[in-house]
């Protein structure tokens, strides 16, 4: 992802990356590191992780998305380029009150890459697409509910 | 995209940095209204469609109204016709566009303009659409730059209508800034009036780096006039011959100027006109 993370939290990545190479396991106190910076995320995104709920998807043009089963059993479109997710705590937390970095299933893609257990599918390029504007009707959807919720 | 607009705006002096081929991070191009905006991307197009590195994608709600045909690059027909313009009529469109661009046949843009974002974000979209639409245009910036591969990467600029006093009442400005962490603001320079109008752009490319700042006139002979704002000050037009750039000055027709308004717009809509007989 272009969008550069801070430093502090890239070196715990690229930390827990080279951890994963060297010894197929993450060392506790990089763990209590990320719990620490990602609060309660951490623990969510490792248990996603965990349950194989990230999935890359891909098509022949070579475009990608990531999606991610949430534990509600909700799907979330993640874009691969940047940080966006679709879901709620997304444009809450991380958009709007800028109280936290990344939801736990943006969290949940750098963990899954560096732990080697994403999930691929290939679909078409109109596949891609709809998947792409899939998202936009349901904010579109969604946005009525949303406003009325965080105004109440 | 900085870059691209950062070699426009560089032509007029000898330092013309990234040369390696890197298209620099998204920029975000920040005005008031009429204020040259349509004018530079499309300056920028043009530089760009002359790099030999694929095509341009120009989005905009509306056909311009007019070409800057005396621009002296732009009648070079081979610059124009790598320039690939679609209209999108509504935010579902554009991100319908957006979201399909991989479906889209070659040649796979170098550079990817949108003009015009306000009017999109006229449509009052949800924090969410507006935080999705420019995530998408940078994930299809970042989509071109993966199937350009070794042949560089695509820039992405996008132009955004706002006053910078009520720039606090702007819709959605904190969430894009987020997003376009470089930006590029063009304030109407006092100084300028009179003779003719002048402009004055700030270029930052992120919040730690330093600004650089232009000053772009627009002679009555329908010229547009790049100097860096340092060097202005003391000395207007630095002669510098710089062959390899082919644009010290760029003729524009300043087709997005003016409609009569300030004493500034005066006296370029009739430059405009005197141009548009070309």
């Amino acid at each position: 992802m272009a969008v550069a993370l801070p430093e502090v939290v890239e070196e715990l990545l690229s930390e827990m990356a080279a951890a994963v190479r060297d010894s197929a396991r993450i060392p506790d106190e990089l763990l209590l590191s990320l719990e620490f910076v990602f609060g309660s995320s951490a623990i969510q995104a490792l248990d996603l992780v965990d349950r194989e709920s990230v999935t890359l998807i891909s098509s022949p043009s070579g475009r990608r998305v990531y999606q991610v089963l949430g534990s509600s059993g909700k799907t979330y479109t993640c874009l691969a380029s940047c940080h966006y997710c679709s879901c709620p705590a997304f444009s809450f937390s991380v958009l709007r009150k800028s109280d936290s970095l990344l939801c736990k299933h943006l969290l949940a893609i750098y963990l899954s890459q560096l732990l080697r257990n994403c999930q691929q599918l290939h679909v078409s390029d109109k596949q891609l697409t709809d998947l792409l504007m899939e998202d936009t009707r349901r904010i579109k959807g969604a946005a009525g509910t949303w406003t009325s919720k965080t105004e109440a | 995209m900085a870059e691209a607009l950062r070699r426009v705006l560089n032509a007029g002096c000898a330092a013309r940095p990234g040369e390696d081929g890197a298209a620099g991070p998204p920029l975000l191009l920040l005005g008031a209204p009429r204020s040259a905006q349509t004018s530079l991307l499309f300056a920028a197009a043009l530089e760009a469609a002359g790099e030999g590195r694929g095509s341009v994608l120009f989005v905009t709600r509306r056909p311009l109204q007019s070409l800057p045909l005396s621009t002296p690059t732009a009648r070079e027909h081979w610059r124009l016709q790598k320039v690939r313009f679609q209209y999108p009529s509504s935010i579902q469109e554009l991100l319908q566009l957006l979201a399909s661009a991989h479906e889209a046949p070659a040649p796979t843009p170098s550079l990817l303009l949108l003009d015009g974002l306000e009017e999109y974000l006229a449509e009052d979209p949800s924090a969410q659409e507006a935080a999705y639409l420019a995530a998408l245009l940078l994930d299809t910036a970042a989509f071109f730059s993966h199937r350009l591969g070794a042949n560089g990467s695509c820039g992405l600029v996008v132009a955004l209508e706002t006053q910078k006093e009520a720039e606090a009442d702007a819709p959605h400005l904190a969430l894009l800034k987020r997003y376009f962490p470089a930006q590029c603001r063009l304030q109407p320079d006092a100084l300028g009036l009179g003779q003719h109008c002048c402009l004055r752009a700030s270029l930052e490319l992120g919040k730690l780096s330093p600004r650089t700042e232009w000053s772009v006139s627009f002679l009555p002979c329908g010229e547009m006039k790049v100097t860096p704002w340092l060097a202005q000050a003391s000395k207007l037009s630095p002669e510098k011959k710089d062959s390899s750039a082919g644009s010290q000055s760029l003729t524009l027709g300043c087709d997005n100027l003016p409609g009569p308004g300030s004493p500034s717009d005066g006296i370029l809509t009739s430059e405009t006109g005197a141009d548009s007989k070309t």
